[in-house]
């Protein structure tokens, strides 16, 4: 059957949608190939001596690294309690329950200046300022909601009898959650933790307020380049951050996908 | 067979369950003994899923008390139970194989692992799934599904075996076959067996003892053919096999279609006749139905035994009906 202009126009204008959203972002890719000393379009040749800049520069490496620590450790957190909570939302499923999950969800809408600075005024007294502990803390708080989200949607669809299954078995409450629950929400699990993943990989507003000399994160040192001076290395910096995010988006899809066929 | 650890006694005691202001089940007396095959046998709506939640632990009682052997267990969590249950839909472990599944209550018990594959063995040895070790669940049938669960609610020799419409998902010949299977296997080990169903024929054909369930209370209890030959009210008589309703001296009296013997008019002969004309004729294969038309008394459904009397009387031709003293029953209800 032959699309009719109506549904023509509309993919028509999803793809005109898609490329305005991407497309600022692909510029990064020939500008970081520029031979040039300054942020450019590359005119006559390809050069990867921003790349080469990038990866032998202690400074950037360890942003590089920086960054991942943080990310690891703040999606290990945010996993386990934004996994935790909505099962325990799940099972007690009241009206107070469905306030508890408003409030755990309110760091998704405000705006992340308002929550930098309530992190700002927490954190100096608590002197976790500049340190990796707070910043940690600062993206878990920040990312639990978006494994919280994705579990609850598994759990959605998770058969309530396989839990009174466990527990007529005689399983505890901790032996039901880890081998019957948990295996029968994965998907969710593994889509909140490569959301919280990607959230603190790239997240810039709050760990500018929290950081200052010993902390110095990827994207931090990816804008202060760019406010300090015109170096393409930037760029490189940017097309590496894409790419992790893409693997870890690409990790998850395969593996949806593979929940998928084997369900 | 192995010795299967020993069956116990459940014991109800004026027990009751309100949802807000709605009572699902109310003041319910009831003792189920050692060994027994009791069913709970109602209508959706009726109590009998409250009622099995509420022995196996997963709906708090609002009064009254649950005593297992003589000990109270109504505060007692479900996970320390230690009764089996087949849930609706057998709610299987869809990420564990067959034998995970049934080892599952053995192993979070921390079992040793020589006594776990002994009693794994032994159990798809007893419902016969030997050659399904290692298949996930969703790679069986209904029937098998049905099994593998009957095993794993089994395998930790639970006293008393819960079990919630657990022929609901299969094809009416395999209900058949399942139901002759349960009832050896209830036979072969002798735990206590506490069966919910709507199905009149399950009950009759596997329970020492029917209860009937009726708007949250029990409306009859006993065994099956004292159920159905000697109802006490109107629904009983209705829910458990098919009654026509005769209306006498104010009273009310139960009388079954088998009962009722049919001859063309004229040629009926028994303690009670009456006449009528037949309104249709439907075959079954091993029994006619008719549908007679008795002036005074509405419709009445007799059935006949389809290999007895040559054919079918016709529509619209006058008949006698007859039948002995005994086969109408006198219920309690008011005319």
């Amino acid at each position: 059957m032959k699309a009719g202009l109506p549904a023509r126009f509309n993919s028509g204008l999803s793809w005109v949608l898609l490329v305005f959203l991407v497309a600022p972002a692909l510029v990064a890719i020939p500008v970081s190939l520029t031979p040039k000393r300054f942020l450019s379009f590359p005119t006559n040749e390809l050069s990867l001596q921003y790349y080469i800049k990038l990866f032998s520069s202690p400074e950037w490496m360890s942003s590089f690294w920086q960054s991942a620590v943080i990310a690891i450790a703040s999606t290990l957190l945010a996993t386990a309690i934004g996994t935790l909570c909505a099962i325990g939302l799940w099972r007690v499923s009241s009206k107070a329950g469905e306030v508890v999950r408003a409030i755990l969800l309110l760091p998704l809408v405000i705006p992340p200046i308002i929550a930098a600075m309530a992190f700002y005024r927490l954190f100096v007294p608590l002197g976790l300022i500049d340190s990796y502990a707070g910043l940690i803390l600062a993206h878990t708080v920040l990312s639990a909601p978006l494994v919280l989200i994705t579990v609850s949607a598994s759990l959605a669809g998770f058969d309530p009898r396989l839990e009174q299954a466990s527990r007529n078995l005689g399983a505890s409450n901790w032996t039901t959650i880890r081998r019957v629950i948990v295996p029968g929400i994965k998907p969710g699990i593994l889509a909140g933790a490569v959301f919280a993943f990607i959230s603190s990989w790239d997240e810039i507003v709050v760990t500018l307020f929290l950081s200052k000399f010993s902390v110095y994160t990827l994207p931090r040192r990816m804008w202060n380049g760019i406010r300090e001076n015109t170096d393409p290395t930037v760029a490189a910096a940017a097309v590496v951050l894409m790419a992790v995010t893409l693997v870890a988006f690409t990790v998850w899809a395969l593996a949806a996908r593979r929940n998928r066929t084997t369900k | 067979m192995a010795e299967l650890g020993k069956s116990g006694s459940l014991q109800l005691k004026a027990l009751t369950k309100h949802y807000g202001t709605f009572t699902a089940v109310e003041n319910v007396d009831l003792e189920i003994q050692s060994g027994e095959f009791l069913t709970l046998l109602g209508p959706s709506g009726s109590g009998k899923t409250t009622l099995l939640m509420m022995m196996a632990g997963f709906q708090d009682i609002t009064s009254g008390d649950i005593l297992l052997d003589g000990r109270s267990i109504a505060a007692m969590p479900a996970e320390k139970r230690n009764f089996g249950m087949v849930f609706q839909g057998y709610a299987l472990f869809p990420h564990m194989t067959v034998r995970d599944n049934i080892a599952y209550p053995l192993s979070v018990r921390k079992r040793p692992k020589a006594e776990i594959d002994a009693r794994v063995g032994e159990m798809m040895e007893l419902v016969r799934l030997g050659d399904f070790a290692h298949r996930l669940p969703k790679e069986l049938s209904g029937g098998q599904q049905q099994r593998v669960a009957l095993a794993r609610a089994l395998c930790f020799a639970p006293p008393v075996l819960l079990l919630d419409e657990p022929l609901g998902a299969l094809d009416k010949n395999l209900r058949t076959e399942v139901q002759a299977q349960l009832k050896d296997i209830h036979h072969r080990i002798g735990t206590t067996f506490v069966y919910v169903t709507h199905d009149q024929e399950e009950a009759l054909s596997m329970s020492d003892r029917i209860v009937i369930m009726r708007n949250g209370h029990i409306e009859q209890l006993g065994t099956p053919t004292a159920l159905y030959q000697q109802p006490t009210t109107r629904f009983a008589a209705s829910f458990l096999g098919k009654s026509n309703f005769l209306h006498r001296d104010g009273a009310v009296y139960a009388l079954r279609p088998e009962k009722i013997d049919l001859a063309a008019a004229g040629h009926g002969q028994g303690a009670n006749k009456v006449a009528g004309i037949v309104q249709s004729v439907t075959y079954f294969g091993s029994v006619l139905k008719y549908q007679v038309e008795v002036l005074g008394m509405g419709l009445i459904e007799v059935d006949v035994d389809a290999w007895r009397g040559g054919a079918p009387l016709p529509e619209h031709s006058p008949v006698d009906l007859t039948w002995a003293d005994n086969a109408a029953v006198r219920l309690n209800d008011q005319s």
